[in-house]
């Protein structure tokens, strides 16, 4: 059931299916993807585009993972911390592999900040190792809190205006502010904009690939 | 992309399935689905495909096709969707088949929040769409239509080498015309000057023999002085002089007479 919760999305897009001039949806499709992969191949050089097909695909299933979970009834995947410690944990351990392979000194000497006084060094390198073991948790955590929290409001909001229902001008205010709630919440939008945003900060402050 | 994801999906619970068998089975329909990938993606037939309709199809409420309508029209009128539809949700809330909790009201928020933006974004996103598509157009036609105007100059100026072709024959007439006169002009000045050179020659020659004539003259004359000086004596000149004396003094004597 998880699977074909995860698998629905992919449903929703359709293929590319060899006409020049496709209809409205594969047109905005089309133009959606190529700006987020615009958006984010540019930072990087030549050899972090063989990322561009891996990163695209993860933003354009959060999206839509996430964007399919705000309606009643659904279940979300990515509010399990399973799945996006899975999803955290291998690539950020590429991103870090790929630098310590390539180029091991320069991506050590990320560890350091430039220009700190000698005393200090040993306490920063300490710092500096612990912020990059924390990352890949930091990925994984952060999305699923922001969706848990985001769900659970919901919830318990529409709950407490639907237990509210008899006694009536509370209920009105709880809807409205369930309305605003949801508004944000659908910032969803903006979770997948930081998801690989930071995978990708990652990413290039290695200038590894 | 979705039927790649379908494909790995389709591949790995093919692979679960048939884990237990054996291991080349699952290669060999690995291989069949890859290789046969292409009948499935595309749309089997080289052919044009035929156009995309240019309206979607009518829906009310966004949701419920026209052709629902229609179909229950013959039957049960104008309002027979509606009855219908106001009849099953009735039935199922008052059977508790579907029962209202508190999703109904986050569903009830989302929904008008959707249909909040889509009513209010709707066009805008589908003028969008349309314009990719338009532009998309355009710069196919713009190439044509720079290639056929490319084309179009390419004939004109075709046109003109051809009628520049037949006005050749006098532009070689006027050439001749020019190359004969610069060739009788260099001609006369040659004869001008063998003319002249010739007249050189000639002027010298009868200079020459004028000269001689006169000095012949000259000569001759000054022997005849010196040979009449010569022979005018020393008596013939007294006598002379003195004859001048009388004749002069005759003279005066008349010349005195007359004043």
């Amino acid at each position: 059931l998880i699977l074909l919760s995860m698998l629905f999305p992919a449903l929703l897009f359709p293929t590319p299916n060899n006409r020049w001039i496709t209809n409205r949806l594969s047109t905005i499709q089309l133009w959606s993807l190529h700006s987020i992969t615009k958006q984010l191949m540019t930072p990087l050089n030549k050899k972090g585009h063989k990322w561009a097909l891996i990163l695209t695909s993860l933003t354009t299933l959060l999206l839509t993972i996430n964007l399919l979970g705000l309606l009643p009834y659904t279940f979300t995947p990515t509010t399990q911390l399973s799945m996006n410690m899975a999803l955290a944990f291998p690539l950020w351990l590429a991103t870090l592999l790929t630098g310590l392979r390539n180029q091991p000194s320069i991506s050590l000497g990320h560890l350091l900040p430039e220009g700190t006084p000698t005393p200090l060094i040993p306490a920063l390198i300490m710092i500096e190792t612990t912020s990059l073991l924390i990352r890949p948790l930091a990925l994984g955590v952060r999305l699923t809190a922001n969706l848990t929290a985001g769900h659970l409001l919901i919830q318990l909001i529409s709950t407490a205006t639907t237990a509210l229902l008899p006694i009536m001008p509370t209920v009105s205010i709880l809807t409205t502010s369930i309305l605003f709630l949801l508004t944000i919440l659908e910032v969803a939008v903006a979770m997948i904009q930081a998801y690989v945003f930071v995978l990708l900060l990652s990413l290039y402050l290695q200038e590894n690939i | 992309m979705p039927t790649a994801l379908i494909g790995t999906v389709f591949e790995s619970h093919l692979r679960l399935g048939f884990f237990k068998k054996l291991n080349g089975n699952f290669l060999i329909i690995c291989s069949v689905l890859h290789t046969s990938r292409p009948l499935h993606t595309t749309q089997q037939c080289l052919a044009p495909l035929p156009p995309l309709p240019e309206k979607g199809g009518e829906v009310r409420y966004g949701l419920i096709p026209e052709e629902f309508f229609q179909f229950l029209y013959p039957k049960t009128g104008v309002t027979g969707p509606y009855m219908l539809g106001t009849g099953l949700v009735l039935y199922l809330l008052s059977k508790e088949i579907y029962v209202i909790n508190h999703e109904t009201v986050a569903a009830a928020c989302i929904l008008s929040v959707i249909i909040y933006g889509v009513k209010k974004y709707g066009s805008d996103v589908a003028a969008f769409a349309d314009k990719l598509n338009e532009e998309k157009v355009a710069k196919a036609l713009a190439v044509k239509n720079e290639a056929i105007k490319d084309l179009e100059t390419a004939i004109e100026r075709e046109k003109k080498e051809q009628w520049r072709v037949e006005g050749r024959n006098y532009l070689f007439d006027a050439k001749r015309n020019n190359i004969a006169m610069l060739l009788e002009t260099n001609y006369r000045e040659r004869l001008l000057t063998v003319y002249n050179e010739v007249k050189k020659r000639l002027d010298y020659q009868v200079a020459m023999q004028n000269l001689k004539r006169q000095k012949e003259q000259d000569h001759m004359i000054h022997w005849v002085e010196k040979n009449v000086v010569q022979s005018i004596t020393p008596q013939q000149q007294k006598e002379s002089i003195a004859k001048c004396i009388l004749d002069l003094k005759a003279l005066s004597k008349s010349a005195q007479a007359a004043v």
